[in-house]
């Protein structure tokens, strides 16, 4: 009965129903987009109406919010963070400067592409995307999330080889990451 | 021969074996010491009936011996006690020096302990308190550290007890010609009034200064903190009770005789409300685990000393209760200290840190004397308070009450600091290596542990004996009145039936676990006290993230002006000001002749002068 | 053993029904605090689906034994203060254990939860929990004094420490709130650090402490901590009706006036910023304290 197809069809239609309307968002606060949440998350825009809720600590959370540029000291950090989380957990990434770069498509200590070192679900465009663009991602995640096809965390254990490579190739050897065990 | 003198042989003979035979090998030192402490103690509890009365004469002065119900109570824990303890002090005590000394020292303490429950006179009494008083002061100095302050701090407190008792003594031997305890009790009335204020009071201080009653407290954090650990948990568990024991007979067989006597116990009662709070108090404050033990025993005692104090049934039973219940955890949790001071080489919290894994049965022991000792359901540390707390609010003091629940409340601070300070927070490379303790030390621990589980659930089976030694104080008996095996009552009828509690807390605390366990088992990881969530920074192995230092600021920030003032400063400028009179009255000698014969010559002068006024 | 099943049945319905009224009054708070902010807010029922996902989340780390068992620990605490707590006037409905244990044991047993929680959060050696228990304990000595001293006034006034007892004298006597004003003032004032709601909402903190002593804790972790949340929020404000409200006679009645307790600590939070520690503690040794000297004081003459 409980390895039933069907049943299993329902439980996780249930559970990705939850997981959809209650997303705890842990905000890294790494570039200058971090000015943008507050706005999201007050009276103007509200976002808490959409079940959507600031975490204190990554152990609580389930999305990763990475506001805007990471410069590569930070990056580990942020890896080290979304490692911390537990799973289901997902990643949006919040300006241009997760997708290529944006302004900084030339700086020498920002990283270009997130998606290279962290499997981002959902990106949010602009520079800076405005609290309408944020709930506008947010309800996008919330679609893939009932589809279940927010699925970034297994993509990260699947290719976990993939992800250090370059994050080895950004920070060097010096610096050891411990083991993410499963 | 009677079984109590052949205890007394017994304990005489196996101190000076220890004491000799132990020069000889260390392995027959223990055997003698540990068959000493066990056939004693096998006569005690199978052999000693509390009613056979030995008498005989020394000097003229008739000496009386025998073992009253209520003596029977405190000889449970002195025994009790001992025993393991002795087990304990036998590993914990490997590879010190003056083993011979200690171990016989033991023996001769346990003695006296247990002669001053036997006397029925106060000569005996006397000279049995002065044993124990010299016997825990060697072991104060034993370690030759802090000499001056805390032994000579210890034996100062020691002598004006012993002083004021003695002066008792003296008064009522030219009084009324009789030491027997007895004859006294019943010729108190016949007294004059001042004499019948007088000495309670004297009495009272002798064993307050044992007691560790506030102000004559002083002593106890130094002389605690320096003995060994391993008499440490005798010294607090049982000594300190000898006081107690006193106490009761004092508070209940005489101050109940006085007119107004009334008085003294509320003032009693107050001091031992006030000594528990500030007891608490500066525990919190200390970073070592002895010396916070050591204020937390000061506090507990000030509990058992209000309940002795205010005297009603359940009063008296409670703080009688809480004695027992106290000389178990209390000396548990000594142990432990001893147990990670010989693990590890410390015992202050802001060095060693997260233990938990390493001793695990260690933690366990202390886990659940500090339960007990902080008073949570279902361990006896609980039924005690409860007692306390009724009888408080069945004798109408109103405030009282308030003082000790402040103290008892902030008591879960220094719970919480010492289980914090010694086994959670971050593990340590540093203290990787640690092992868990040896099994001749843990099991007398765990013994202790389940000791305060099963005196929660079932409280009868210490309140017999102390009912037994209340009718003998001359109470009604309590019995189905105050308490059964498993439930007590207050004054107004209202019950706590702990058996079904403990049940039904157990079967909630296994559900639950069992919910946690089960419940995405597979999914479910171990990660060290490094992979914390510390801002995605990633703590080295080395660096020490563990908060202690500092530990209850904001609490002390709040209660900052009662912790301005201390006793000891009191008693220091008071020495002081003595010591500037002697200094003062040793300029009149300057060891020059002339100077002498200068006040040969005012003397003479001023007799001459006052010749007329003064023949 | 017909009895006994009857019993656990019961345990469990009291269980379950004191879950459902808490988790709707937190997310009632939610979403009250929202319409006070001018926002819309979550829906009533976001803490239902809050825990849900919690409790359906995949992975979960534990930092020891303590750590894994802190929640249940917390459980215990939670379901016995329920249990002990009449729901309703005469025992009607919920069969408990309220006879086996009286306010004084209901006072310790409720302090056993926060301490078995603050073991756990004291083993994930996360310097933030240990700043936040060692706050919460301050706190709490800080509160319980004018708490103890509200219901010593009490138990003295009428001779009885047994909650039923209490129940059954206002039957006679009317609501306590209006006969011993002094105590519920000072009862009430406690609450406020009770419920941890702001201004008293130093131990989680969120954004100095990164919610302090759970901050190791999530998915089943902290599911188990919620619900135990809620349960004892719905208990202690069932033992302020009892003690002050003259309990209630079936479960509207209940929710009607626990609601009514809930709304002050509630209303009083969304105005306030935070304390700091010591003027958390300072703020309890002042007002609450003289009202609870005034309690008994009242408790005395009377």
């Amino acid at each position: 009965m409980i390895n039933d197809k069907n049943s299993q069809k329902i439980a996780d239609f249930i559970k990705n129903w939850a997981r959809k309307h209650s997303i705890w968002v842990l905000a890294y606060g790494t570039g200058c987009g971090a000015i943008e949440i507050p706005p999201t998350m007050t009276s103007r825009y509200d976002a808490e109406r959409l079940g959507v809720r600031g975490a204190a600590t990554p152990r609580q959370a389930d999305v990763l919010l990475i506001t805007g540029y990471l410069t590569t000291k930070t990056l580990k950090r942020v890896i080290r963070v979304y490692e911390q989380m537990q799973d289901p957990k997902y990643v949006i990434g919040f300006g241009s400067c997760t997708i290529n770069g944006g302004m900084y498509y030339d700086s020498y200590n920002t990283i270009k592409v997130l998606d290279k070192y962290l499997p981002v679900d959902v990106y949010i465009n602009g520079c800076m995307p405005r609290p309408e663009a944020v709930l506008a991602g947010f309800g996008k995640l919330q679609q893939l999330i009932a589809e279940g096809k927010a699925n970034g965390a297994q993509k990260y254990k699947d290719d976990h080889e993939y992800y250090r490579g370059n994050l080895r190739k950004i920070i060097g050897n010096k610096y050891e990451m411990p083991l993410y065990n499963w | 021969m009677e079984t109590i003198l052949t205890i007394f042989i017994i304990f005489i003979a196996g101190a000076t074996g220890t004491y000799f035979l132990g020069k000889l090998s260390g392995i027959l030192r223990s055997v003698i010491f540990i068959t000493t402490l066990l056939v004693t103690s096998w006569l005690f509890f199978t052999a000693v009936s509390p009613d056979v009365i030995i008498e005989f004469e020394i000097m003229g002065i008739l000496m009386s011996w025998g073992l009253t119900p209520l003596a029977y109570v405190f000889a449970i824990i002195v025994f009790g006690l001992a025993i393991i303890i002795g087990i304990y002090a036998i590993k914990a005590m490997e590879g010190q020096r003056s083993l011979n000394f200690f171990f016989a020292n033991f023996l001769l303490s346990v003695m006296a302990m247990f002669g001053i429950l036997i006397s029925n006179d106060l000569i005996s009494f006397f000279i049995f308190w002065e044993i124990m008083s010299w016997s825990s002061y060697f072991m104060v100095v034993l370690n030759h550290k802090d000499v001056q302050r805390s032994g000579i701090t210890y034996i100062i407190f020691c002598v004006i007890g012993a002083y004021a008792m003695m002066m008792a003594i003296m008064i009522i031997y030219s009084y009324s010609g009789s030491v027997m305890i007895g004859d006294f009790i019943s010729n108190f009335h016949a007294f004059s009034l001042g004499m019948k204020w007088l000495l309670p009071i004297l009495l009272l201080i002798g064993f307050a200064s044992k007691a560790a009653l506030m102000p004559l407290h002083v002593w106890a954090p130094g002389a605690y903190s320096n003995s060994p650990m391993s008499y440490t948990a005798l010294f607090s568990g049982a000594l300190s009770k000898m006081g107690v024991y006193g106490m009761v007979i004092v508070m209940i067989m005489i101050v109940q005789q006085i007119p107004d006597g009334y008085w003294i116990k509320e003032v009693i009662a107050w001091l031992g409300g006030i000594t528990s709070a500030i007891g608490t108090l500066w525990a919190i404050k200390q970073d070592d685990a002895k010396r916070m033990l050591a204020y937390s025993s000061v506090a507990q005692l000030g509990y058992i000393i209000v309940g002795v104090a205010i005297g009603t049934p359940l009063a008296m039973m409670s703080g009688l209760f809480l004695a027992v219940m106290h000389g178990i955890f209390k000396s548990t949790l000594f142990m432990v200290v001893g147990a990670i001071e010989r693990q590890t080489g410390t015992s202050n919290f802001t060095e060693v840190t997260g233990l938990i894994r390493k001793m695990p049965w260690t933690f366990l022991a202390a886990l659940m004397s500090i339960i007990a000792l902080a008073g949570i359901p279902p361990l006896g540390g609980f039924i005690g308070k409860w007692m306390l707390y009724e009888s408080l609010m069945g004798s109408n003091h109103y405030l009282l009450i308030i003082v000790i629940f402040f103290s008892s409340t902030a008591a879960f601070l220094y719970c919480y600091k010492f289980l914090f300070g010694f086994f959670l927070g971050q593990e340590e490379k540093e203290w990787s290596h640690v092992k868990e303790a040896p099994a001749m030390m843990v099991v007398p621990m765990i013994i202790m542990a389940i000791l305060t589980f099963v005196l929660g659930v079932f409280p009868g089976l210490i309140l017999k004996p102390i009912n037994d030694g209340m009718q003998f104080l001359g109470y009604v008996s309590t019995d189905n009145r105050f308490w059964e095996m498993s439930t007590i009552f207050n004054d107004w009828g209202n019950q706590v039936v702990m058996e079904p509690i403990v049940y039904t807390i157990f079967a909630i605390f296994l559900f639950f676990l069992i919910f946690l366990t089960l419940k995405g088992y597979k999914n479910t990881r171990y990660v060290t006290t490094k992979d914390i969530s510390s801002s995605g920074e990633i703590p080295r192995e080395d660096e020490n993230l563990t908060f202690i230092t500092g530990f209850m600021q904001p609490f002390f920030r709040a209660v900052a002006p009662v912790m301005k003032r201390q006793i000891d400063k009191y008693y220091t400028s008071f020495g002081k000001g003595l010591e500037a009179l002697f200094d003062f009255t040793r300029r009149i000698y300057t060891g020059n002749g002339q100077t002498y014969a200068l006040y040969f010559v005012i003397f003479v002068i001023l007799l001459l002068m006052f010749r007329d006024s003064l023949f | 053993m017909e009895s006994v099943g009857y019993y656990i049945l019961g345990v469990i319905v009291t269980i379950i029904v004191a879950f459902m009224v808490g988790m709707t009054y937190m997310g009632l708070s939610r979403k009250i605090t929202a319409r006070v902010q001018n926002r819309k807010g979550p829906p009533f029922y976001q803490n239902f689906i809050d825990a849900f996902k919690l409790a359906s989340k995949e992975t979960a780390i534990h930092h020891g034994f303590m750590h894994h068992a802190g929640p249940a620990f917390l459980m215990v605490a939670s379901i016995m203060s329920v249990l002990i707590i009449p729901v309703l006037n005469d025992g009607k409905w919920f069969p408990n254990l309220n006879f086996d244990g009286d306010l004084i044991f209901l006072l310790y047993i409720m302090v056993f939860g926060p301490l078995g929680m603050a073991l756990g959060a004291g083993q994930t050696g996360n310097p933030n929990s240990a700043i936040g228990v060692t706050r919460g304990l301050s706190q709490m000595v800080g509160f319980e004094i004018p708490w103890v001293m509200a219901l010593v006034a009490l138990m003295m006034q009428y001779q009885t420490t047994s909650l039923v007892d209490l129940m059954a004298v206002q039957q006679t006597t009317g609501w306590l709130m209006f006969s011993s004003p002094f105590a519920f003032l000072a009862a009430v004032l406690a609450m406020l650090g009770m419920f941890r709601y702001s201004p008293f909402d130093i131990v989680g903190a969120p954004t100095e402490l990164a919610s302090g002593p759970v901050s190791e804790n999530g998915g089943k972790y902290l599911f188990t901590m919620m619900s135990s949340g809620s349960i004892f929020a719905f208990a202690k404000l069932t033992l302020y009706v009892d003690l002050f409200m003259g309990g209630a006679d079936n479960l509207i009645e209940l929710l009607i006036k626990t609601f009514t307790i809930y709304l002050i600590p509630m209303l009083y939070g969304m105005v306030s910023p935070r304390y700091r520690t010591e003027q958390a503690i300072r703020y309890f040794w002042g007002w609450p304290l003289f009202f609870g000297f005034l309690a008994l004081v009242h408790a005395m003459v009377f």
